[in-house]
């Protein structure tokens, strides 16, 4: 885990004296529910976040990532279920949690007609950073993500990738022990999208604080989460490691390229039982193995049967193959909540 | 108290720059400024000190100026989408209110004192004659104790109404007509009364005399800001605001 370059801030705030002892989640989620009138926001949603690590949470749009957040603030109860967010209860210790938490939620929450500096010093005033310790810190966090030269200008003239990056800063003024970042990359373009992640990379593991990052970019949470989870309809499908994730969807598929393929092969090959499918495109086959099934007596029968071999290869599925797929599974009805203890 | 202070910083900083530029306000305040703080006052002369008016006058002006912009306190927030970052920060729910109140309260009472003094010093400089034109003490102090107090009255009712409101212009319509009600209210029910039963309670307000009267506003207007603000807070419901 990466160290703390700094002291927490939180120890400012009077309402210090109620955190509890530490925990070695930041979060944990008991079979929360969350309902909107007839609309189920979150079904049952246990989850566990280990400290200091970034942790993705990936779902489509209304899926109940922000809902989620929402309730770990405090800012709105569970309908059912408890959560508690570094040891605290999220229903009894609101005020607790945000006073140890930063937050960049749905919208950048920036007062435009206000400078760079005034944004950060206004909440390192509610957060009671003091005096010295928060110029300094503004001017650290500016520089880093390359604001500082524009500081006192109102940011409604800023860039979004620019609001972003300051709603960023904004979040871990205080040194908080817990970032909730939702989708902070959504809207800008893919150089500024890159920008911020590499910034976010950088800074998840200078400060050694835990994020709580949600996003649809799948590209974005293979590269910065150590673990993932997976959301859709307020159901947690999957949690793991992104490699835990993908390997799901890796098992037992292999592309081959090869020459002299005929129709006949192709067909023995699709009646061979170690052989679950078989896709063709030019010389290329795409074999998907039965659970257990092993490629080397496929490939030395494919050149016993004067195949000529140019490549073989297991195919490694992308986090985004591995969603895709949980959320077709889902969509089918297969997924359950107990498949999420099950990945994880 | 640090909190609301931070509340009200932050809020001032907002005014400062709505202030300071022409097109977002500033000349308004500052047509405002010269009518009431040097044309009224080089205008009526010494009256414009010793009238009684003068009581009803500044706190009118103050309020006045609260409500330009208390409508705005969290419905503008909600617009403009900071509100839901304000609450997930670990400021308490009366620090963001009472914050805002006491910052709209500044301002329109700082907006008065300001005017009065302007004027103080033009009408002794148009009027003064070799002598100095002052406030009658006595006055100048239930002035401002009724100016702090109508503001705060007005605030409340304006973070009450904006607590709920989805946008600026739905808290503004709904503050306008609260005032209307407020302020047309009693002078109707006033004029639905007998003829005989008018004249007897202006009989009877005569013979209490100034002072008293002047007790029974401030107590009345003390009492429905502290309804009012409990009211607002009661109101301030984190759930339900981020949800709204």
């Amino acid at each position: 885990m990466p160290r703390r370059c700094g002291p927490s801030f939180a120890s400012f705030g009077a309402e210090t004296s109620l955190v509890a002892a530490s925990s070695d989640f930041a979060i944990r989620a008991d079979n929360i529910t969350r309902d909107f009138g007839p609309v189920r926001a979150l079904d049952r949603l246990s989850l566990e976040v280990p400290t200091g690590i970034v942790f993705g949470f990936l779902g489509p749009n209304g899926a109940g990532k922000t809902t989620a957040i929402r309730v770990f603030l405090g800012l709105i109860d569970a309908t059912g279920g408890r959560a508690e967010v570094l040891g605290l209860d999220t229903r009894r210790d609101g005020a607790a949690i945000r006073s140890r938490c930063g937050a960049l939620l749905e919208h950048p929450g920036l007062y435009e007609r206000l400078s760079a500096g005034d944004n950060l010093d206004f909440y390192g005033r509610a957060w009671r950073v003091p005096r010295r310790v928060r110029q300094e810190r503004i001017r650290e966090l500016l520089t880093r993500f390359g604001l500082w030269d524009r500081r006192d200008d109102p940011v409604g003239r800023w860039s979004r990738g620019m609001k972003q990056k300051l709603a960023v800063a904004r979040a871990v003024l205080h040194r908080p022990d817990l970032v909730f970042l939702d989708e902070p990359t959504s809207g800008l373009d893919p150089v500024a999208t890159a920008g911020l992640r590499e910034d976010l990379a950088a800074l998840a593991a200078h400060e050694g604080v835990t994020v709580f990052l949600t996003t649809h970019n799948l590209n974005e949470a293979e590269r910065l989460c150590g673990q993932v989870g997976v959301i859709r309809g307020g159901r947690l499908l999957a949690v793991g490691s992104p490699e835990s994730l993908r390997s799901r969807r890796d098992s037992g598929r292999v592309d081959i390229v090869a020459r002299g393929l005929t129709e006949t092969i192709v067909t023995s090959l699709r009646a061979r039982p170690e052989v679950h499918s078989v896709t063709v495109h030019d010389c290329r086959l795409t074999i998907s193995l039965s659970s257990g099934a092993s490629i080397a007596p496929i490939v030395a029968w494919l050149v016993q049967n004067d195949v000529g071999i140019e490549e073989v290869r297991q195919v490694r599925a992308t986090l985004e193959d591995a969603f895709l797929e949980l959320m077709s599974v889902d969509s089918n009805g297969a997924g359950t909540p107990e498949d999420a203890s099950r990945d994880a | 108290m640090r909190d609301i202070w931070t509340m009200v910083w932050k809020e001032w900083r907002e005014f400062r720059d709505q202030l300071l530029s022409l097109r977002r306000g500033g000349l308004s305040a500052l047509i405002l400024a010269l009518i009431l703080g040097v044309v009224a006052p080089v205008q009526l002369g010494p009256d414009w000190v010793n009238s009684k008016l003068v009581i009803g006058y500044w706190p009118f002006l103050a309020a006045t100026m609260v409500s330009s912009l208390i409508a705005d306190s969290v419905a503008g927030e909600r617009e403009r989408h900071t509100l839901e970052t304000l609450l997930a920060s670990r400021l308490s729910d009366s620090a963001i209110l009472i914050g805002k109140i006491i910052a709209a309260v500044i301002y329109g009472v700082g907006f008065a004192v300001v005017n009065l003094l302007i004027g103080l010093v033009a009408v002794n400089v148009t009027h003064g004659e070799g002598g100095l034109i002052l406030f009658d003490a006595q006055r100048l102090v239930v002035t401002i104790v009724l100016t702090i107090l109508a503001s705060l009255l007005m605030a409340g009712i304006g973070v009450f109404i904006s607590l709920r409101a989805a946008t600026v212009k739905q808290a503004q319509q709904a503050f306008g007509i609260a005032i209307i009600v407020i302020t047309m209210g009693p002078l109707l029910l006033f004029n639905a009364l007998e003829y005989e039963t008018r004249e007897k309670l202006i009989a009877r307000l005569a013979a209490v005399g100034e002072t008293r009267i002047e007790v029974y506003v401030v107590t009345a207007l003390l009492v429905m800001s502290t309804i009012v603000i409990g009211a607002a807070l009661a109101r301030f419901r984190r759930g339900k605001l981020v949800l709204d």
